[in-house]
């Protein structure tokens, strides 16, 4: 009877318990937290701390390879990539990319966010990480949480967890963020700046535009093709107007499906063993680093481009190149409005906020074909 | 481990370059399907849109 | 007689004016609701309300007419 007793006791988790577990624990109370309370990204952060929380759960081998429930998730949803694309048909088909086809000219203000991730690059190589860790860092700047999961997992696939964290946190963070940015980076006249108003754009125009993405990007840097097939048949579904179903299918219950999936195993990533070392920390900082690196980038490429432009645009939304939909234009948005009440650039910041997107998939490819 | 410092500055370069030249090559292509898709429907509507072009072409 | 455009897409959130108000210029006159964002959108003129075109929960598109202002 007593054997019984002493058995049930030493085989529970308890005595397997390490304090790295009980800090991670911590961890996934904060994110739970964030998310319950503050609401920041709740769709990604919960899933993410009950995963974190379980993981530490000794005994429980639910990452166990070729054991763990979530192991399976992990192994088939997030390392055979088939999670982040699937995200990437839901984005699809709910993004509107009617402004930036009424004025493609923002497409390079999507670029210029991005080539700003590669000075993060640069300086994650600097404080010593090796170069396949640098651009899973870097590309945090992109603001994208499909686009870095996807790369991280295929270059660095130990930091995944950091990585995605600080991505989809720093996000959350972007009215914190990047308000001081722009206001440093542009003067009060160039803030008040009103744009010309958008042309309208076509039925057949917005058809046409996924078509030609898909076509142009996948020709040129074939990495790119599972994210931006995905994001571009999604959109096309949206445009054609005639699967409906399809539509939403792909950007509600699909969607919200994987993310369930893509939640949890990033959390499950996270043990007390992978986390908890100086990396995350320097990881943490670095993401930072690159979400200011990028939108000041848009920033600058904007106020380049506004030397050569005839009619200026409003620098402001260069800092919408990062791709956080629509988080970094709603700021924009903001900051403009804060200059001159009756400047509404909600809808002229969805073009870069939206050619970030593609430009953080571009940018990803890049990386992946240098270091892959 | 040695970092192999060429190597860096060409991902470095090669990226932003890249991006660049993508974004750029997409912006012209896009800019160009959208100006065919405007004259094909343009012309499809009405005739006066060919007089307000001349107009523009005959102040250069 | 002065009109007052949307500016942007999006839903009608609040009307914080009614027929026969006087606003003046800066006056915070609707609110627009667009990607989960409040947008108020802000007089233009000074003078009366005349009309009201829409009602709240309304979508609008840009350049819809909103309120006119005599």
């Amino acid at each position: 009877m007593f054997d019984i007793f002493k058995d049930l006791i030493f085989s529970s988790g308890f005595f397997s318990l390490t304090g790295g577990n009980m800090v991670m624990w911590l961890i996934s109370f904060v994110l739970m937290y964030l998310a319950i309370k503050k609401q920041y990204e709740p769709l990604l952060l919960l899933p993410i701390a009950f995963g974190i929380l379980i993981v530490n759960l000794p005994l429980t081998f639910l990452m166990e390879p070729e054991h763990g429930l979530i192991w399976f998730f992990y192994h088939y949803g997030i390392e055979l990539d088939i999670i982040p694309p699937i995200i990437f048909l839901g984005l699809g088909a709910m993004i509107d990319f009617g402004p930036l086809i009424a004025n493609p000219k923002t497409l390079l203000l999507g670029a210029g966010a991005q080539a700003g991730l590669y000075f993060t690059f640069f300086a994650a190589v600097l404080f010593g990480f090796d170069l396949q860790e640098a651009a899973s860092i870097a590309i945090i700047g992109g603001a994208d949480g499909p686009t870095t999961i996807y790369l991280t997992s295929k270059l660095a696939p130990h930091l995944l967890g950091a990585t995605a964290v600080s991505a989809y946190a720093y996000m959350a963070l972007v009215p914190i963020i990047q308000p001081p940015v722009m206001k440093l980076l542009t003067t009060e006249h160039e803030r008040k700046i009103v744009m010309k108003k958008l042309r309208p754009v076509s039925k057949l125009q917005r058809i046409c535009f996924p078509i030609v993405t898909a076509m142009t990007i996948m020709l040129v840097v074939p990495p790119a093709a599972p994210l931006i097939s995905m994001l571009m048949l999604g959109n096309l579904f949206k445009e054609s107007e005639v699967v409906e179903r399809l539509t939403k299918a792909s950007s509600n219950e699909l969607m919200n499906i994987v993310t369930i999936f893509l939640g949890l195993s990033v959390g499950a990533t996270m043990t007390a063993g992978t986390f908890l070392n100086p990396k995350v920390l320097f990881i943490f900082f670095l993401g930072l680093f690159a979400f200011i690196v990028s939108t000041s980038a848009g920033l600058i490429v904007a106020k380049v481009m506004n030397l050569f432009l005839k009619d200026k645009i409003n620098p402001l939304i260069g800092a919408a190149g990062v791709s956080a939909v629509p988080m970094a234009a709603r700021c924009v948005h903001k900051v403009g409005s804060e200059a001159n009440r009756r400047n509404y650039l909600l809808m002229y910041a969805m073009g870069p906020n939206v050619a970030g997107v593609i430009g953080t998939v571009v940018a990803a490819a890049i990386l992946l074909k240098n270091l892959g | 481990m040695e970092t192999d410092w060429s190597k860096v500055l060409e991902v470095f370069g090669s990226g932003i370059i890249g991006v660049f030249l993508v974004m750029f090559l997409l912006q012209i292509l896009t800019q160009l399907s959208t100006r065919v898709i405007d004259a094909v429907e343009n012309r499809g509507k009405s005739a006066d849109v060919e007089t307000d072009q001349s107009v523009v072409s005959a102040k250069d | 007689m002065p009109e007052l455009l949307s500016p942007i897409a999006g839903n009608v959130w609040k009307i914080l004016v009614a027929v026969g108000d006087k606003v003046e210029m800066d006056d915070e006159l609707i609110i627009l609701e667009a990607l989960k964002m409040e947008t108020p959108i802000f007089s233009e003129d000074n003078g009366t309300i005349t009309e009201i075109k829409i009602k709240e929960g309304d979508a609008v598109n840009e350049g819809d007419l909103l309120i006119v202002v005599g």
